[in-house]
Formats: C-alpha cells, sequence, structure tokens
C-alpha cells in the first residue's frame, strides 16, 4: 500500500515538474513549485527522514515560495514604470 | 550550413574528457560496496547512547559529531545574508510591495503569530528529543515574521539593532561554546556538562545549548532576508 502511494507521488512529482519549467505564465510555475515542495514532504517522510520533511515543509513549500513570487513581482514593477 | 566548420577541437576535447569522466565514475559507481560505507553510519548510533543520551541520533550527529560542519554552514548562511544586505540595503525610503489591505488577514495575524513562535522555540528547544532543530525553528519563526509583513504592510517594521544584537551575539556565543570545549573537554565541542537521561528536556550535555544558538541565529537571518526582500523603493 505504502508503496502505491509513493510511486503515485513520484508519478506526480515528475508530471509537475514538467508542467513547472513549460509553463508560460512564470507565477503560475512558482505556485506549481510550492506543490512540488509539498509533494516532496509526503515524500521525504514515507521515507523517514523527518527532519528533512520539516525543512522542505518551510522552505520549499514557505519562504522560498515567497522570495520568488516578490522577486517575480519586483521586476514585474520595474518593467512598467519603465 | 557546413557542418565539418562547426565542429571544433575544443568540442572534441571536451566531450572526450566528460565520456572518460563519465567511465569513471560508473566503475566506480557499479563496484560500489554498500555495506562497508555503512559501517560509520552504525557505529554512530552504537555510541550515540553512550556518549550523548540524546533520543534523536540525527540531531546528535549535527551537533555534536560534526559540530565543526554545523559551524560552516553557519557562516555560509551569514556570508550569503550579508551579500543580499549590500545589494539590497541601500535605499532610504522603502515600502511594503504588498499594498492591499485585507482585513481577514490582519485580524488572523494577531492570533496566529504568537502560536508560531511559540511553536518555533518549541521546535529549537525540544531538536534533542524529536524531528526538528535549530535550522528548522529559525526559520518557522522567520515564516510568523513574513506573516506579519505580508498582513500589516507598513505598520511593522523590525527593529534591526535588536536583529544585529541577536545574531551576532549567537554566533559569539556558539563559538564560544565550542572553545569551551576545547579548554574543559577533548575537543573542540566536546561536552562538558551533565548528559542527563535519555528523554529529559534538560539532557544531551551540549546539543540543546548550541541548537538555542543556531536557532536564535537563523531565525534573525531568515527575518532580515524577508525583510530585505519585501521591502523596495518607494517609486512614485
Amino acid at each position: 500500500m505504502i508503496g502505491l502511494i509513493i510511486i503515485s507521488i513520484f508519478i506526480t512529482l515528475i508530471t509537475l515538474s514538467i508542467f513547472i519549467i513549460a509553463n508560460r505564465e512564470l507565477s503560475h510555475s512558482v505556485i506549481l513549485f510550492m506543490g512540488f515542495g509539498l509533494g516532496s514532504v509526503i515524500l521525504f517522510f514515507l521515507f523517514s527522514a523527518p527532519d528533512v520533511a520539516l525543512t522542505e515543509a518551510v522552505i520549499g513549500t514557505g519562504v522560498s515560495g515567497v522570495v520568488l513570487l516578490v522577486t517575480l513581482l519586483q521586476i514585474r514593477g520595474r518593467e512598467l514604470k519603465k | 550550413m557546413n557542418l565539418k566548420k562547426e565542429i571544433r577541437i575544443e568540442t572534441i576535447v571536451v566531450s572526450l574528457v566528460i565520456s572518460l569522466m563519465t567511465i569513471l565514475l560508473l566503475s566506480i559507481l557499479l563496484n560500489f560496496d554498500v555495506s562497508t560505507t555503512n559501517s560509520l553510519g552504525s557505529e554512530l548510533l552504537n555510541i550515540n547512547e553512550s556518549t550523548t543520551q540524546s533520543a534523536n541520533a540525527v540531531t546528535s550527529v549535527v551537533t555534536y559529531f560534526r559540530g565543526f560542519d554545523t559551524l560552516g554552514e553557519v557562516t555560509i548562511l551569514f556570508l550569503s545574508i550579508f551579500g543580499i544586505s549590500l545589494g539590497l540595503d541601500n535605499m532610504n525610503k522603502k515600502s511594503n510591495i504588498f499594498s492591499y489591505e485585507n482585513r481577514l488577514l490582519k485580524i488572523g495575524v494577531e492570533v496566529l503569530f504568537p502560536l508560531i513562535i511559540l511553536f518555533g522555540f518549541y521546535i529549537i528547544i525540544h531538536g534533542h528529543l524529536s524531528p526538528g532543530g535549530g535550522f528548522q525553528g529559525g526559520v518557522i519563526i522567520a515564516s510568523g515574521f513574513l506573516l506579519m509583513f505580508l498582513a500589516k504592510n507598513d505598520d511593522f517594521r523590525l527593529n534591526h539593532k535588536i536583529i544585529t544584537l541577536c545574531e551576532s551575539f549567537s554566533g559569539a556565543g556558539f563559538i564560544l561554546v565550542g572553545i569551551l570545549g576545547v579548554l574543559l573537554a577533548d575537543r573542540f565541542f566536546g561536552n562538558f556538562l551533565p548528559l542527563g537521561s535519555v528523554g529529559d528536556l534538560f539532557s544531551g550535555g551540549l546539543i540543546p545549548l548550541i541548537y538555542i544558538f543556531v536557532g536564535i541565529k537563523v531565525s534573525a537571518e531568515i527575518t532580515a532576508l524577508v525583510e530585505y526582500f519585501i521591502r523596495i523603493k518607494d517609486v512614485g
């Protein structure tokens, strides 16, 4: 059962990463990247690495997503001002 | 287009070197015996109980057996934040990039902010008993401050003196603990505190002390990083 869950999460993560790369809208791919972090949290936890799962949950899903979004907004704002 | 002209000697040399390195790497990886390399991990697990009395073996490796590596990681984080502050902090008037008013977020953050800070300190202090530790707890505290930045646009300002004091004193304390280990125990980051018994809050010797220093340092640095990214120059 756990093997099936792990395989399905792996397939989901691979499709998500293809969507992240191929997406035209950059803000959408940042949101998908945060979803990718969420999937990998479950994966780390199932591989019995709760320390890494906690780090990924905070860094990969929270802080890095917000930092990427803010950087995107700043670049767009400068392009609009010019 | 002539294909013969496009191929240069450097390309051939680089591709030859890369293929040679791939063959070498594959030959090493295929002859790699897992059973011999696992001995270090099982050795550390065997001596963990008697040397540190920590319930979480990962934290005892990170702070006690490999304390010097943690010092290197903290230095790398400090240098990266220092570079970001050099690049982004030379603006006088700054305002928040999110300029909308959200009443739900504004009221909810009043309830959530103390809970998030409390949870972060819990993760830091219980690093030797449960998963987590200084780095994870510090980033959780920083994410609480991030929520504060998002909810209260310009009303919430950080006191940079307090952040600098927290950061520098915890970094200095971290190194001081290591030097005390040289003086009072056998090595750098050697244990000189009583060990206690497994599962108690006051156990594990030096591990909680080191993790409190690392947690304060990481939370101050990540909070400053988030503020540098969220506050931008007022163009208007």
